[in-house]
């Protein structure tokens, strides 16, 4: 996918974030909130920073995204189906009986490298790739996207330790540090402040922005040439871009009406 | 029966460059070959087992057949999750090479048993699970399963097992079970595992002393287990009696009591196998099994006293 500008860039995200919207079954669907809080990093992974090949989801020349935290698929979902990975109609199959768009991120969904759902796979799974690119000299780059609840998990330490101890420099772990977990804030629950310090004491390149600065995210993401793996603290708001949902933790869960959908809708179509 | 299965994979690593062995940290005096031929492909994730199966998911996701070492208590018990969802779920080509089943760990005690893992492994889609008599059958197996390309998790003892097949009369298939010892249909013992030995001598114990001509067959394949070959076999038997060193939930004794009710067998059947409590007697392999009436006399007594009321 060839690079885009800061402003195809936003177009993009707003896109993103319409789809998401056209996808969500009323009264039903949640995870609304953390599907938005990653729809700009998304939207410059998939359309800027990864090399991917919609039309050959299986490319060895492809960049690997994981998103470890796989419930906020639909932001996934829709990120692939307006790169082209699948048609669009497909979307309306997410979260129906028999349908081909499981709530939770699936393989076997075009373009979807990874099935996840459970928090604390996703690192560990990328680090996998990342020594195999790198055992066969391939210049592939991996990219987790990890969600701030997820650090909780040991299993992701695990992963953190074992990507600096082996100089992973291919992979990048994004955290989308929007502040709320399953049950609270995220500093009220486990305060793992600060993840940059933490993550350079596990021998980790670090760095922390606004995980809704399209060109911060363009600059952080970017190919480089680096002897160590990078781990961003993206910060976010969760239900970023609908004013409804922005800072809600409730979004997390709640799911809407159907005239709410339609307002956000409308109101997104406006812009 | 570990370092057999270790020579294998070693072996099969000079044939295959996409080879990679992954270790949590264990192996001393067995794996160490394959470390200094293969540095590149031999990785020692350190002692974290569910990174370690991530790792081995990444690894094949790039098209890399995979195999991990630990003890079964850790690389079953405490990474089942993982296993469940970045191995089964995905059928990804990952061999889980798992050491000290049942007792094998003896005086090191029960957090070092591994009592429950068929039980637990059997319960996973797309799981296949191989728990050897031997290290020649272990070696077998992995041999012959090279180009199988789905999650397996073979199931092994620890070292210096007494062995039950020589290398001309082992051929290990998947899903086949092995008739060891042709008797009547009076009795039909199913085994698994390391304690097949234990079998093997009970097996002598019962038809020099009781004139009772058992047959054995050998359980190798514990999934997916194809006993079509041996049906009429085991519906005409006059009884059916299972032995592992397992715990008594979940074991080769339940499965096969769910195929002998699906196919409506009428006769006796009993399972010999660990129990349902933690074994809280300290003692070596051989001395646990002992007290637990696991041993050649112990199953050969077990099997008489079932034997006489049916």
């Amino acid at each position: 996918m060839g690079r885009k500008t800061h402003t195809t860039l936003i177009t993009k995200a707003s896109d993103i974030r319409r789809t998401i919207f056209d996808m969500l079954k009323p009264h039903e669907s949640h995870h609304i909130g953390c599907s938005l809080s990653i729809v700009d990093i998304l939207a410059v992974l998939y359309f800027d920073s990864m090399n991917v090949f919609p039309k050959k989801p299986n490319s060895p020349m492809r960049d690997i995204f994981i998103l470890s935290k796989g419930h906020a698929a639909a932001a996934l979902y829709a990120t692939l189906s307006l790169a082209g990975f699948f048609p669009k109609k497909l979307l309306t199959t997410f979260e129906e009986d028999e349908g081909a768009l499981p709530g939770h991120a699936t393989n076997t969904v075009p373009g979807v490298e990874v099935s996840t759902g459970s928090l604390g796979h996703g690192l560990s799974i990328g680090a996998g790739f990342a020594l195999s690119f790198l055992h066969d000299k391939k210049p592939n780059n991996v990219y987790v996207l990890l969600s701030d609840g997820e650090l909780n998990e040991g299993s992701t330490w695990e992963a953190i330790m074992f990507a600096g101890h082996h100089k992973l420099h291919n992979l990048v772990a994004i955290v989308d540090a929007n502040g709320m977990q399953g049950y609270g804030k995220t500093k009220d629950i486990i305060d793992l402040t600060s993840l940059v310090a933490k993550a350079q004491e596990f021998r980790w390149d670090a760095c922390e922005i606004d995980g809704h600065d399209i060109a911060s995210l363009q600059s952080v993401l970017a190919k480089k040439k680096r002897k160590k793996p990078l781990f961003v603290v993206a910060n976010t708001i969760k239900g970023k871009g609908i004013g409804a949902l922005e800072g809600k933790f409730e979004s997390h869960y709640k799911s809407l009406s159907k005239e709410q959908i339609t307002e956000i809708v409308r109101n997104l179509n406006t812009i | 029966m570990r370092v057999g299965v270790i020579d294998e994979v070693y072996k099969l690593m000079g044939k295959n460059k996409d080879i990679f062995f992954l270790t949590g940290d264990l192996g001393y005096t067995a794996v160490e070959k394959i470390q200094e031929k293969y540095p590149g492909r031999f990785i020692n994730v350190g002692v974290a087992e569910q990174n370690m199966i991530g790792i081995a998911a990444g690894l094949a996701l790039t098209g890399k057949k995979v195999y991990v070492y630990s003890i079964i208590a850790f690389l079953i018990l405490r990474a089942f999750e993982h296993i469940r969802d970045d191995l089964c779920y995905q059928d990804l080509d990952v061999t889980l090479i798992g050491i000290g089943s049942g007792l094998s760990y003896g005086y090191l005690s029960s957090t070092h048993f591994a009592l429950e893992d068929i039980a637990i492994m059997r319960a996973l889609p797309n799981m296949t699970i191989i728990s050897p008599a031997d290290e020649i059958e272990a070696r077998s197996a992995v041999s012959h399963l090279v180009t199988y390309a789905h999650p397996t998790y073979i199931r092994i003892g620890k070292k210096n097992e007494p062995v039950v097949y020589t290398k001309k009369n082992t051929s290990f298939k998947l899903g086949v079970p092995t008739v060891l010892k042709k008797g009547t249909l009076d009795c039909i013992i199913f085994v698994t595992g390391s304690i097949t030995i234990e079998v093997l001598k009970a097996h002598e114990l019962l038809s020099h002393k009781n004139n009772l001509q058992c047959t054995v067959i050998n359980i190798s394949t514990i999934k997916p287990l194809i006993l079509k070959s041996i049906e009429k076999k085991i519906v005409k038997a006059k009884c059916i009696i299972t032995v592992e060193e397992h715990g008594q939930v979940g074991g080769l004794g339940s499965f096969i009591g769910e195929y002998l009710l699906q196919k409506k067998y009428h006769s006796d059947f009993y399972c010999i196998n660990t129990g349902t409590e933690f074994i809280k007697t300290l003692g070596s392999q051989s001395y646990l099994r002992k007290k637990l009436g696991i041993d050649a006399v112990g199953i050969a007594q077990k099997i008489l006293k079932f034997y006489k009321k049916v």
